[in-house]
C-alpha cells in the first residue's frame, strides 16, 4: 500500500489513527506494532515472516550485546552477527539475482536466478536495525528490553518502506514516552498534505514528461533539447517523489508524536556536489558516514586511505540504490566528483561565483540522473550522447511538450527553492491562518481527484 | 498555533479522510459505470489462498477505487486541474478547442503488417472482388486542429502503403472526400466515430469505387435529430466533461428496409435504429444496435449484394449503402468467428469490402479470422 493510494488515504490511515488514539497511552506501541504489521503484510502477506524474524534477531542481539558489554570481544562478535544477518537478508533478496546473472557469465559457472519479489522497504529496515545493535554496542543508544517497543520501532509504518532511515537512538526517547498534542497533529497533517501534493500533482507530472522523452529516444526522435528536458524532468520527478514521501512520513510521525529527522534540504540549491549529498537523502548519507566511512578511518589516515574510503562508500551508496551495474556506475560517478572537488577543484571552487557553482552542481547531478534512470547502459550512453550534441537541436514535438508542461516545470523549479517557505513566513499571521485550512482542503481534494483518476501513479522509491 | 486553531486544522484533515471513508462505506455499491462503459469491481471474496498470493489485497484496492464516491466528478476535476496547469492531452485524447481528438499511437508488434497480409490472402481466397477501405480518423483529417507540435501517427502515408497490397480489387478512398469537407462536422466532437454527415461522404466514396451507382445528394435526405445530448467515448476517456454534447442525426429513414440481426446467434428481425440506446450513455449504438456478429439489411428496390467486413464505423455507414444495394451484409470479426469467404459463397455476395477505421485496423487482432 503506497501512501498516495485511495486505500491508504481513505481506509488504512483514518482507521489506524482512530485505533491509535482510542488506545490508552501505555498500549499505543502495541497498537502501532499491530497496524504496522498489517500495513507491511498488505502488499506481500508471506513476507511478514521476514519482519518477525528481523525483530526477533535484532532484539536478541541487542540484549546479548548489552549482557556482554564488559567483555568487548563477545559483544563485538554479537554485533558482527547482527550486521551479517541483516546484510545477508538484504543480499539474498535484493542482490541474489544480480550476482547469479553476473557469475553465470563466467565460463563453467551456472547459478540459478530465483526471481523473488523484493520485500518492501528491505533496504530501509535492514539499515535501521543494523544501526540499533551498533549503537547499543557503541553505547550511543540504550538497549530496548521491551520486544513490543522494539517491534514498533522496526515496523513503524510511516517510514517502513521508503525512509527516512530512522536511527534507533533518534527515536529511543519517543518510543518510551511521547506526547501527541493537537498542535503536533495539525502540524503533521499540514506536512503530510504538502508531501502528498508534491508526489501526486508534481512528481507524477514530471514523470510523464520523462516517459515522453524516453519514448522519443526509443523512437530515435530524441533531440538535444528533448534530452535535457527529460533529464530535468526525471531529476524533478525523483526529488518531488522521494521528498514528498519523506514529508508524508515525517508528517505522520508528527501526528503519532514522533520526531523524525529531516531527509532533504533543498538539494538543488547546492553549490557543490559535496553539498548536494549533505542535502539529498540526508538519512542515508549520514548512515553511511557514521557506520561505514568513519569506521574505515574517514579522512584522517592520509590521502591514499581517504581516496579508498571515499570510493568504497560511494560504491556502496550506488549499489544500495539497486542491483544493477548502472547504480554502481552512478555511485562511482559521484565518488569521482567528490574526490575531484576535494583534491583538485578545491581552490578553484572557492573563487567561483555562487551562480556558476550552482549551475555546475546541477549539471553534474542531472547527468547523474541519466545514469541512474536508464538501467540499460548502452541505452543510457546513447541518450547522454544525444544530450551532448549527438542529435538535432530541437523539434516541434519538444515545443508542444514544453508548452504543455510549462506551468508544472515552473512549479517544480520554484518548489525546489526556498521561495515558497520564505513567502509563507512573510505572510501576515492572520492571512496564513485563513489560508492554511483552505490550502489543505484544496490539496487533499485535488490529490483525491488525481488518485481516483489513477492514470499514472508509480512509486519510484519502491524498488529500493 | 493556538489549541483551538490546531484542533480546527486537525478536524479539517480528519473529517476529509474519515468523511469520505464513511461515505464510501454507506454508499450502495454500483454494478457498472455508464461513463466508463464497464462493470465495476464488487466486494472481493476472502480466502486464505487469495490472501497469501496477494490477489485478495489487490482486489480490495480495485474494489475501493471502483466504488469510490463521486467517481466521475473526481475524474472531471482532475481533467480541469490538468487544463489549468496547461495540459492539452488527457489520457491520449487531445483537447482542441471545443473538440476532443483521439491520439493515434504508432502501431506495435507488427499487427499492421499482419492485418494487411490477412486482407491480401482473404482477397485471393474469395471469388468475388474484395475492396479495402480504411477510414482515416479525426487525428488525420483534423490534424490542423491539434495543438502545435502534438504528435499523432501519420495515417496518410499508411493509406498510400495499404493501397499497394496484392490481391484486392481496389481501395476505397475515404481520405480525399473527408479531407475536402474537413470544415464540416464530419466527426463527433466527443466521440471517436464519424457523424452521419461523415458517413454520407463515406458512402459516396464506396459508391464511386464500386461502380455503377449514382452518387447520393444531400437534398435527398431530411435528417432527423435523434439526440442532442450525446457524450461519447472521448468524453469518458479524457475526463473532459465540460464540452457541449454532440447531436446524433438519422439520415436514412428505416421504414422500407428489412433488417435481420444475429445478435443472439440466430436470425431475428430488428430495426435500423435501436432507439432504446438513445436513452443510455452509449447512444452511438442506436445505429443498427451496436456490436453484433452478423447483420443484414435488405432493400427490395436495390441492386447487388455487398458484404462488409467492418468495425463500428460501418454502423452509421450501412444505412446509406442500403439505399442502393439490394442486400448489405455486415460481419464483425470481433464477434463472428466462422469463415467469411464461405459466407460470401453461400449468400451469393457480389462484392466484399473490408472497411475499418485506421486506428482499429492497425491494432485489431481479429482480422486473422478472415484467412480461415
Amino acid at each position: 500500500m503506497v501512501f498516495s493510494s485511495l486505500t491508504f488515504l481513505f481506509g488504512y490511515l483514518p482507521l489506524t489513527l482512530g485505533a491509535y488514539f482510542l488506545t490508552p497511552l501505555r498500549w499505543r506501541n502495541l497498537t502501532l506494532l499491530l497496524v504496522s504489521l498489517f500495513f507491511y503484510g498488505w502488499g506481500e502477506p508471506v513476507y511478514i515472516g521476514i519482519m518477525f524474524l528481523s525483530i526477533l534477531i535484532d532484539y536478541t542481539h541487542g540484549m546479548l550485546v548489552e549482557r556482554f558489554r564488559e567483555r568487548r570481544k563477545i559483544a563485538r562478535w554479537f554485533v558482527g552477527q547482527s550486521v551479517v544477518f541483516n546484510l545477508l537478508l538484504l543480499g539474498f533478496f535484493k542482490y541474489w539475482d544480480f550476482l547469479a546473472a553476473n557469475l553465470s557469465l563466467l565460463p563453467g559457472i551456472s547459478v540459478p536466478q530465483l526471481g523473488l519479489p523484493l520485500p518492501l522497504g528491505i533496504s530501509f529496515f535492514t539499515f535501521q536495525t543494523m544501526s540499533y545493535t551498533i549503537d547499543v554496542y557503541r553505547n550511543d543508544a540504550p538497549v530496548q528490553r521491551n520486544i513490543v517497543d522494539f517491534g514498533a520501532f522496526v515496523t513503524l509504518f510511516p517510514q517502513l518502506i521508503a525512509g527516512p532511515i530512522v536511527k534507533y537512538k533518534s527515536v529511543a526517547a519517543d518510543l518510551k514516552k511521547r506526547s501527541s498534542t493537537s498542535e503536533s497533529f495539525a502540524a503533521g497533517a499540514c506536512r503530510f498534505t504538502v508531501g502528498l501534493t508534491k508526489k501526486v500533482l508534481l512528481a507524477n507530472a514530471a514523470g510523464s514528461l520523462w516517459e515522453t522523452c524516453l519514448e522519443a529516444h526509443s523512437n530515435n526522435a530524441l533531440t538535444i533539447a528533448g534530452g535535457w528536458m527529460g533529464l530535468f524532468a526525471f531529476g524533478f520527478q525523483i526529488y518531488f517523489d522521494f521528498s514528498g514521501y519523506s514529508d508524508m512520513a515525517i508528517g505522520m510521525g508528527q501526528m503519532l508524536g514522533f520526531h523524525f529527522a529531516e531527509n532533504f534540504d533543498h538539494p538543488y540549491l547546492s553549490t557543490s556536489v559535496g553539498e548536494f549529498w549533505r542535502r539529498w537523502h540526508m538519512s542515508l548519507t549520514s548512515w553511511f558516514r557514521e557506520y561505514l566511512y568513519f569506521p574505515l578511518g574517514g579522512s584522517r589516515c592520509g590521502t591514499a586511505r581517504t581516496l579508498r574510503n571515499l570510493l568504497i562508500v560511494w560504491l556502496c551508496t550506488g549499489f544500495w540504490h539497486g542491483a544493477s551495474w548502472n547504480f554502481v556506475l552512478w555511485g562511482l560517478y559521484f565518488g569521482l566528483w567528490l574526490i575531484l572537488e576535494r583534491f583538485v577543484f578545491r581552490d578553484l571552487l572557492l573563487k567561483t561565483p555562487v551562480w556558476l557553482k550552482r549551475a555546475y552542481t546541477i549539471i553534474v547531478v542531472f547527468v547523474g540522473w541519466g545514469i541512474f534512470a536508464i538501467e540499460d547502459m548502452s541505452v543510457c550512453g546513447q541518450y547522454l550522447s544525444v544530450c551532448f550534441g549527438g542529435g538535432p537541436l530541437w523539434s516541434a514535438a519538444d515545443g508542444y511538450h514544453l508548452r504543455s508542461s510549462a506551468v508544472v516545470l515552473l512549479l517544480l523549479i520554484l518548489g525546489s527553492t526556498t521561495l515558497a517557505a520564505d513567502l509563507w513566513k512573510r505572510l501576515p499571521e492572520r492571512a496564513a491562518k485563513v489560508l492554511t485550512p483552505i490550502l489543505m482542503f484544496l490539496g487533499l481534494t485535488v490529490c483525491t481527484a488525481y488518485l481516483v483518476d489513477g492514470s499514472y501513479n508509480p512509486f519510484l522509491y519502491f524498488r529500493f | 498555533m493556538t489549541k483551538a486553531y490546531s484542533r480546527f486544522l486537525t478536524a479539517v484533515f480528519c473529517v476529509f479522510l474519515g468523511g469520505l471513508l464513511a461515505w464510501h462505506l454507506f454508499l450502495p455499491d454500483r454494478e457498472r459505470s455508464e461513463t466508463e462503459n464497464r462493470l465495476l469491481e464488487q466486494t472481493p471474496e476472502f480466502s486464505w489462498e487469495a490472501l497469501t498470493n496477494g490477489k485478495f489485497t489487490k482486489a480490495v484496492e480495485d474494489y475501493f477505487a471502483d466504488q469510490f464516491p463521486l467517481r466521475d466528478q473526481w475524474t472531471g476535476l482532475k481533467a480541469r486541474t490538468e487544463q489549468v496547469l496547461g495540459q492539452r492531452e488527457f489520457h491520449n485524447v487531445y483537447l482542441c478547442g471545443d473538440t476532443l481528438i483521439s491520439k493515434v499511437a504508432p502501431p506495435e508488434g507488427g499487427q499492421l503488417e499482419k492485418n494487411l497480409s490477412y486482407v491480401s490472402r482473404f482477397a485471393v481466397a474469395v471469388d468475388v472482388p474484395v475492396y479495402l477501405g480504411l477510414i482515416p480518423s479525426a487525428a488525420e483529417i483534423w490534424k490542423e486542429k491539434l495543438p502545435d507540435g502534438a504528435e499523432s501517427w501519420n495515417q496518410q502515408s499508411f493509406l498510400k502503403e495499404a493501397a499497394e497490397i496484392d490481391g484486392i480489387a481496389g481501395t476505397i478512398d475515404f481520405y480525399t472526400p473527408l479531407a475536402a469537407h474537413q470544415e464540416e462536422p464530419i466527426f463527433y466532437r466527443t466521440d471517436h466515430h464519424w457523424t452521419s454527415l461523415g458517413a454520407f461522404y463515406g458512402a459516396n466514396a464506396v459508391f464511386a469505387e464500386l461502380g455503377s451507382f449514382p452518387l447520393l445528394a444531400k437534398e435527398d435526405f431530411t435528417p432527423e435529430i435523434a439526440s442532442e445530448d450525446f457524450q461519447g467515448t472521448l468524453y469518458s476517456t479524457s475526463g473532459v466533461h465540460w464540452l457541449a454534447p454532440d447531436v446524433i442525426e438519422f439520415w436514412v429513414p428505416g421504414n422500407d428496409l428489412e433488417v435481420t440481426t444475429w445478435r443472439s446467434g440466430k436470425a431475428e428481425d430488428s430495426e435500423l435504429y435501436v432507439r432504446s440506446y438513445l436513452e443510455q450513455k452509449d447512444k452511438y449504438s442506436a445505429f443498427l444496435g451496436g456490436n453484433q456478429p452478423l447483420y443484414v439489411i435488405r432493400n427490395g428496390n436495390g441492386q447487388g449484394k455487398l458484404l462488409l467486413i467492418r468495425d463500428s464505423y460501418s454502423d452509421s455507414l450501412a444505412p446509406f449503402l442500403a439505399t442502393h444495394f439490394q442486400e448489405v451484409h455486415l460481419i464483425d470479426p470481433r464477434h463472428y468467428r466462422l469463415s467469411a469467404a464461405q459466407y460470401a459463397r453461400e449468400n451469393g455476395i457480389d462484392a466484399v469490402a473490408v472497411l475499418y477505421s485506421v486506428p482499429n485496423f492497425i491494432t485489431d487482432k481479429n482480422l486473422v479470422f478472415l484467412i480461415q
